[in-house]
């Protein structure tokens, strides 16, 4: 009938059997990017601390987890951690997207900022503000407008990396189309599906991330 | 026009045996210096010079190596916990004015009332008006600072430091970023500030103000005090040749003879 090898008609009718799964792949990419946030920001300031000690804690955090797979991460918190203590695959996937996504992060925050003018600290302190208030008052809030637009590009990522997930047999996107391949023999059609089902929530990622970036412009219009 | 002087004999203000490197360069080479209550000092001389360094050593923002600071007859130590707490008696107004751009005009105003002072918000937003009333600004309290000029947004950052009540006003080239035709409406605020008594110490290149306002003149020359006068005695007979050279440079021809 066709002249594809394939019957693509089968990825409407398929295409909402994968509505779960595509679930799965948002909740471990939200708690694992929120998880991130939180560690980005320690490390952030930690990397920008006058005490040694705290400093080089999180250099050598980014240093190490920039530099592996998130693969092996994954592994090392799924199966390595198991003579100590186990953890389900749903929180060892989001523990290890947090810890992953949490260094690159870190640089983003690390980076806006260092951005900021130096001037806005010291009008803070003139105006008797300690080091942290200025901070959290003064300087954060400017920073982390400046840190939207790689946020952004940083949680797309993570959702993509979130796939890996499907290893440790949480049952997400990926985890899906394989099963749903190897038991139709129609790979094709289920990983068109599945890359359909990414690319509509990437999309709405950018979407969100950019009317977020336009929310946030009220302050700079002249 | 007579000058009005606010001055007193208390001292507000003591400066002994400042020095301060960055790094191998003496910028500051042993100032000494005094200031009363009520009284408004302004500071000239050539970039570079050391003015600015010595007004921001004031409040801490640089830290001098050795020397003493005394403000209201204490010693200022370099202590964090002092140090904010003298820094909310010292009002700093900055070159390029540093407002907050992420709050509005009063928000600006309010925020060291609010989160310093620990004053309530509605209390603390009416006091923001008076100031910004004080300063023409109470129309453009609900707008950011992105949206009015340079010459509105330093009476805002006047504004923001009076928020605070502070014993003295420092002042750190506060026209020196601004188009000319903005000039005149901030030295006019400093003015009214001066004349309601305000202690002012005053970096700026800006000559009229010196001569109308100040009831002292520091000639700061390579990192030393090198003159000080009433600005009659230094605009008219300067005693130093170094600073007759920096005035001749700086004023405009006189043509009255």
């Amino acid at each position: 009938m066709s002249i594809l090898p394939w019957d693509l008609t089968v990825i409407p009718q398929r295409f909402f059997q994968f509505a779960d799964a595509a679930l799965y792949t948002l909740q471990i990419t939200f708690f694992g990017i929120l998880l991130g946030l939180i560690i980005g920001l320690v490390a952030a300031l930690g990397r920008l601390s006058k005490r040694q000690w705290i400093n080089s804690l999180s250099r050598a955090y980014i240093f190490l987890i920039r530099g592996t797979p998130l693969l092996v991460q994954l592994f090392i918190i799924y199966y390595g951690l198991t003579s100590i203590v186990t953890i389900d695959p749903i929180p060892s996937a989001i523990i290890a997207l947090g810890i992953h996504n949490g260094a690159y992060i870190a640089e983003i925050f690390r980076g806006s900022i260092q951005s900021i003018d130096y001037g806005q600290m010291e009008a803070a302190r003139s105006l008797g503000m300690t080091q942290g208030k200025a901070m959290q008052r003064i300087v954060l809030p400017q920073a982390f407008k400046r840190a939207v637009p790689p946020l952004g590009n940083q949680l797309i990522i993570a959702l993509k990396d979130s796939s890996l997930a499907s290893t440790i047999a949480v049952p997400e996107l990926m985890l899906k189309g394989r099963q749903m391949g190897s038991s139709s023999f129609m790979y094709m059609e289920m990983f068109l599906i599945v890359g359909i089902w990414y690319l509509i929530m990437t999309s709405l990622l950018s979407f969100v991330m950019h009317r977020i970036e336009q929310r946030l412009k009220v302050s700079d219009h002249d | 026009m007579t000058k009005q002087t606010h001055k007193t004999d208390e001292t507000i203000l003591k400066i002994e045996h400042l020095k301060k490197w960055f790094g191998d360069l003496e910028v500051l080479k042993d100032i000494n210096l005094e200031v009363k209550r009520g009284e408004v000092v302004v500071i000239i001389g050539a970039s570079g010079s050391g003015k600015s360094t010595l007004l921001r050593c004031v409040n801490f923002l640089e830290k001098a190596q050795k020397g003493k600071i005394y403000v209201d007859g204490k010693r200022v130590k370099q202590q964090e916990k002092q140090l904010n707490k003298v820094r909310q008696g010292l009002g700093m107004v900055f070159q390029h004015f540093n407002l907050f751009p992420h709050m509005t005009v009063i928000g600006n105003v309010m925020e060291g009332m609010v989160h310093v002072k620990k004053m309530p918000k509605d209390k603390a937003r009416t006091k923001a008006l008076e100031i910004l009333e004080q300063v023409g600004l109470s129309d453009k309290a609900d707008i950011y600072p992105a949206m009015i000029s340079g010459g509105q947004k330093q009476r805002v950052a006047i504004a923001r430091a009076l928020a605070m009540e502070p014993e003295i006003m420092l002042f750190d080239e506060p026209t020196s970023a601004l188009d000319p035709e903005l000039v005149g409406e901030v030295l006019s605020v400093m003015t009214d500030l001066a004349n309601k008594g305000m202690t002012m110490l005053v970096v700026t290149h800006e000559m009229w103000f010196a001569k109308e306002v100040a009831d002292r003149v520091i000639f700061m020359d390579e990192g030393v005090i090198l003159e000080e006068a009433s600005p009659e005695e230094m605009f008219s007979a300067p005693k130093e040749e170094r600073t007759l050279a920096f005035l001749k440079q700086i004023l405009p021809p006189q043509d009255d003879e």
